[in-house]
């Protein structure tokens, strides 16, 4: 009785968060864009100017917004928890690593959920990689994998990430003039809604989601660990559900909110390989991180400290990949991308490997 | 009477299963279900007299609660946990 109403309850969240994404494009968020946390982190490092790409600067209040609505939920339903001191240092570099994974694809796992409901054929190639990665990821769990265990923490330590999102809002709101913003025009950075509208998409997502435990990686994780689809069909939910927006917006408004193909899709890229290493360096990442970046940013709105330093190495990880010219554009993949991508994986193996307890140990 | 376990590890609750499958206690994994906890972990479910299945929890162990008609009461939580 109690699952069956936990799976209603994932699944009209789903459907909800869905749709939110959609309407985020039509109210001016760029196309197959309407959340992606690994763009809108990357957009807030260059607002903050870790990097200098003129077309990816903003302080995405949907974010903000993630955090916040996790964190007030959690304060509702009394499940702030503070708490850190598993290998954080790790879950930087593993977080730094993921960045470097979305940034070849193009997305986080969140948006390759969005892309296929616009259509964008390239995304199932990230997704073939995704679930690769996060079957190797399962193969070290099941041989002993754990960054080792967490301890309580201040009250105002597992708040401090919250604070700092409401640091970032006034920041957005105030505009200074040490924070960049891309000029009209100038790329996906400059296409954004109202601050309002996204900052309210952001805390109603960030409540459900953390009501909910959606997580792409933990959807398909406890698929192949316990043939248990309910997170799993939190995300089917969001497809399905952005897809009809999608649809039907394309019938009633003008403009383009779903087309379907590999070529000429928006801030996409057609290398199947590259989307599909990109994608398996993410998915690896994140099952050692123990989720995927909306679910690390969910977390870190809990009071989880380890949580919000993997959310640091995402961002930092975001500002290397611009600076040094490791991110891909819609004319693909560059060199310096894809060595950084073999090395992440080279690196996050090693991670695996050495923070797992041989059986014989055991 | 029926307990489940939560871990700070998935191969803690790998080890707990095993555990309980030497004392000869019927255990199965899965993940930590959503009104005991906001983590997204994985857990055991197992039964017996004793919430203990050895002569103390595994340093892994996070919480032990008994499933009751009412919920969950809490039995052992880790220390600074």
């Amino acid at each position: 009785m109690i699952k069956n109403r936990e799976k209603t309850g994932i699944v009209l969240a789903g459907i909800a968060i869905g749709v939110i994404a959609s309407l985020l494009v039509l109210f001016g968020n760029p196309v197959n864009m309407g959340f992606c946390i690994a763009c809108f982190l990357r957009d807030i490092s260059g607002a903050l100017g870790l990097h200098t790409a003129g077309a990816v600067q903003y302080i995405r209040p949907e974010i903000l917004g993630l955090v916040l609505g996790s964190f007030l939920m959690a304060l509702l339903r009394k499940e702030f928890s503070p708490r850190g001191g598993s290998s954080p240092l790790t879950r930087f570099v593993l977080g730094f690593f993921v960045m470097i994974g979305c940034l070849m694809f193009l997305g986080c796992p969140f948006r390759m959920i969005l892309r296929l409901a616009g259509g964008d054929l390239n995304a199932l190639f990230g997704l073939l990689g995704f679930v690769c990665g996060i079957l190797v990821g399962v193969f070290f769990l099941n041989r002993g994998y754990s960054l080792k265990r967490t301890y309580k923490l201040p009250v105002l330590e597992g708040a401090a990430f919250s604070i700092i999102q409401v640091v970032l809002l006034v920041l957005l709101v105030a505009a200074p003039a040490f924070i960049y913003f891309s000029e009209a025009g100038a790329g996906p950075g400059a296409l954004h809604a109202p601050i309002l509208i996204s900052l309210a998409a952001g805390l109603i997502v960030g409540a459900l989601a953390q009501w909910t435990r959606l997580c792409m990686v933990g959807g398909i994780r406890d698929l192949v660990l316990f043939r248990e689809w309910k997170l799993l069909m939190g995300f089917l939910a969001i497809l399905v559900s952005a897809l009809i927006c999608n649809l039907v917006l394309t019938a009633v408004k003008a403009g383009t909110f779903f087309t379907l193909g590999l070529e000429g899709q928006p801030v996409a890229h057609t290398d199947g390989l590259w989307n599909f290493l990109g994608m398996l360096l993410t998915g690896f990442g994140c099952v050692l991180l123990g989720g995927c970046p909306l679910r690390q940013l969910v977390l870190s709105g809990e009071g989880n400290t380890d949580s919000a330093i993997a959310v640091l190495g995402l961002a930092i990880g975001a500002a290397f990949a611009h600076n040094f010219g490791l991110a891909s554009s819609a004319a693909g993949p560059t060199a310096n991308g894809k060595v950084a991508v073999l090395i992440g994986i080279v690196v996050v193996a090693v991670i695996a490997v050495a923070n797992t307890v041989q059986k014989k140990q055991a | 009477m029926t307990y489940i376990a939560t871990f700070y590890s998935h191969f803690g609750a790998i080890r707990f299963k095993r555990l309980c499958r030497d004392a000869g206690i019927p255990a199965e994994l899965m993940p930590v279900p959503r009104n005991l906890s906001s983590s997204c972990g994985t857990c055991v479910r197992y039964g017996g007299e004793t919430p203990c299945p050895a002569a103390q929890y595994p340093e892994e162990v996070e919480q032990v609660v008994a499933v009751t008609g009412k919920g969950y009461a809490l039995l052992f939580r880790a220390e600074n946990g």
